[in-house]
């Protein structure tokens, strides 16, 4: 408990807080945008987190992760279009209510669903994270090596429309990592005695082209597009006490579901929202209701989709693993910032996962402050030109490359995969298996590297551990079960 | 037929292809994992990937409404649009070491501005002109980081 009280004195000191602050109302800003999402707003904080200490860096970064994922419901609400894939379930009902003058209630409801979903998330990545880590402590080379192969099923799981073309991306990534400086031998591979490439291609130069740079060129496409406006004035914002009363049960239930979905690798807010709608819809007295502006259809999907924050984050920072696609850009740039993510963090930096801890559940009262509070400015947000936005975002962006080395060939390379990531996302080659492969690729070979050195070349140690041969297992199912939904998805790819 | 699809996992078996090759080159490790070991299963796993990707090309899967969508709006403006959106960021990249941080980026914004059709003049050099300075400001002058300065030698 003082461990906890510690971190909130942390957080609570004025710089560290406004570090928090400016990550959770830019956060609800980058939401609220449509075509910027969670890990672009990350990678956009990045040249700010660099020059920060780690706990307070962390801090920042969550705050944006939970802010992102409250401010999709604004534009699903306001304009019917979800500026994160999460908010995509909030748009049902809650611009149904917009569109019968009762804006200012959705958005009060989903502000309040999203605090409560953050908060108990968090309550449960606090009573679960220390847990795992501790298990995870005892783990050797091998069972890091499964645990690693586990994690590039979750390639499987994000690999959106197509799992061929998903898996292409993985092992892309998984190529990219293999250049420069084998991890078990220093041979340097595929580096053509060019100094360069000798360390490898830098990780957030990629990262930023294939995330940001390619959204920005994107986003030329809709230049000219009539953009979509709010008019109408916003008010009564809060909801009344039986209103409330009656959403507590859904509220809680989803932040549950949230949570839960969260945890299991490669999934996130999208599914966890679209569950916890049909599930309230489910267990509603009146589903028909649903889809024509039923607060329930606001309170369910935003509880859910803020119940990932937390949830995702307990593999992350428990495992080295990411939860989702957000948690799988942290996992990348976590080390750039002096944070190792995986059990050893718990046990050699509880300062840090303390600060972390309070600083999500202060993120998620300032979601609830903010939104209350700046409702009647949101209009205003989504009025941002394009033509200002994307322009200082691609300035950002090349400062975010340069800033880490000070080096303009880091610069030269995110606009190398910032065409990459473009023409992959133009042929529905989603980018994210490309992160988890330059993220994982490395740790698998260099675990499975360190159990070869031990075992003295016997490959059979890989199947020798008992938890090696569980993540085994449930890499065989996480791979079937994305087979399984392939299919079901799209039964005449047959 | 996707001729793209077919188009894209030709020149994935062909990149394949060239990593597996290059790997003999690698020296060869017997205590424990060899460096070529990695880049040859991931080659391996993507030309099979490549060929299933070669083979839904060829069997021509109906591309969905929102694809079409999506193909319609490429349109020759918007690829002379994305063209010189490159071509201004690949200089940018070459000009900044030699201009300066502050010389260089306005032109970069302005022309990234006009690129997203902003035709008011004033506001275009207003946003240029203020937000490098706002960004100098910030990672120069309060956080310290080095920056690009101009530099006649």
């Amino acid at each position: 408990m003082s461990a906890i009280i510690q971190g909130f004195l942390y957080v609570l000191y004025p710089l560290h807080f406004l570090f928090l602050l400016l990550g959770v109302a830019g956060g609800i800003i980058v939401g609220a945008l449509p075509g910027l999402t969670a890990s672009v707003g990350i990678i956009l904080l990045l040249p700010l987190a660099y020059q920060l200490d780690p706990s307070t860096a962390m801090v920042m970064l969550c705050g944006e992760f939970c802010g992102a994922m409250y401010g999709g419901s604004i534009s699903a609400i306001l304009i019917a279009i979800p500026g994160t894939p999460s908010a995509a379930a909030t748009v049902l009902d809650g611009y149904p209510l917009a569109q019968k003058g009762e804006a200012g209630k959705a958005i009060g409801i989903a502000t309040i669903s999203s605090a409560a979903g953050g908060i108990i998330s968090t309550f449960c990545l606090m009573f679960i994270g220390p847990r795992l880590a501790r298990l995870a402590l005892k783990f050797g080379p091998e069972e890091y090596f499964a645990l690693m192969i586990f994690g590039l099923t979750i390639i499987a799981s994000v690999s959106g429309k197509s799992l061929v073309k998903g898996l292409i991306s993985g092992f892309f990534g998984l190529l990219i990592a293999t250049i420069g400086l084998d991890p078990v031998t220093g041979y340097a591979r595929f580096s053509f005695n060019m100094p360069n490439l000798m360390a490898g291609f830098p990780f957030l130069p990629v990262l930023i082209g294939l995330f940001a740079i390619s959204q920005i060129f994107i986003q030329l496409e809709a230049v000219g597009e009539k953009i979509k406006h709010f008019r109408q004035k916003i008010r009564n914002v809060l909801p009344s006490f039986k209103e409330l009363k009656n959403l507590a049960t859904v509220i809680i239930a989803s932040s549950f579901l949230g949570t839960f979905i969260g945890i299991i690798p490669g999934t996130g807010g999208t599914i966890a929202s679209f569950l916890a709608y049909s599930e309230a819809k489910r267990w509603s007295k009146n589903p028909d209701s649903f889809g024509k502006g039923n607060i329930i259809g606001v309170a369910a999907p935003e509880a859910a989709n803020n119940g990932t924050t937390g949830g995702a984050m307990i593999p992350l920072l428990s495992l080295g693993i990411p939860g989702d696609v957000v948690t799988a850009v942290m996992l990348g740039i976590l080390p750039l910032i002096g944070i190792s993510p995986g059990p050893l963090l718990f046990k050699e930096h509880p300062e840090i996962i303390n600060s972390i801890f309070a600083g999500m559940l202060l993120a998620n009262v300032l979601i609830l402050l903010l939104g209350i509070l700046s409702v009647r400015l949101f209009p205003q947000v989504l009025m941002t030109p394009d033509a200002i936005l994307f322009p200082v975002i691609f300035a950002l962006c090349f400062l975010g490359a340069f800033s880490l080395n000070n080096s303009v060939y880091d610069m030269f390379i995110a606009l190398i995969f910032g065409v990459i990531g473009y023409i992959m996302k133009k042929n529905n080659f989603p980018a994210a298996p490309v992160v988890l492969g330059v993220i994982l690729g490395p740790i698998a070979e260099d675990e499975l590297g360190r159990a070869l050195i031990i075992s003295h070349g016997d490959w059979t140690v890989l199947f020798q551990s008992p938890i090696a041969i569980f993540f085994y297992v449930i890499s065989i199912f996480s791979l079937l079960s994305s087979l399984k939904r392939q299919f079901s998805i799209h039964p005449k790819t047959k | 037929m996707d001729k793209k699809e077919i188009f894209l996992s030709i020149v994935l078996m062909v990149i394949s292809m060239t990593i597996y090759i290059l790997t003999y080159q690698f020296p060869q490790q017997t205590v424990a994992l060899s460096p070529a070991v990695f880049p040859r299963f991931v080659s391996t796993c993507l030309f099979i990937l490549s060929v299933a990707l070669l083979i839904q090309g060829i069997a021509g899967v109906k591309k969905d409404s929102e694809q079409k969508k999506v193909e319609l709006t490429l349109n020759k403006i918007f690829i002379i649009r994305l063209l010189l959106m490159i071509i201004l960021a690949f200089f940018y990249t070459q000009i900044l070491p030699l201009a300066g941080y502050i010389i260089a980026t306005p032109p970069f914004l302005a022309g990234a501005m006009l690129l997203f059709n902003e035709k008011r003049w004033f506001r275009v050099m207003a946003v240029s002109i203020i937000t490098t300075a706002l960004l100098y400001i910030l990672f120069r002058i309060v956080f310290k980081v080095f920056l690009p300065r101009f530099s006649l030698f």
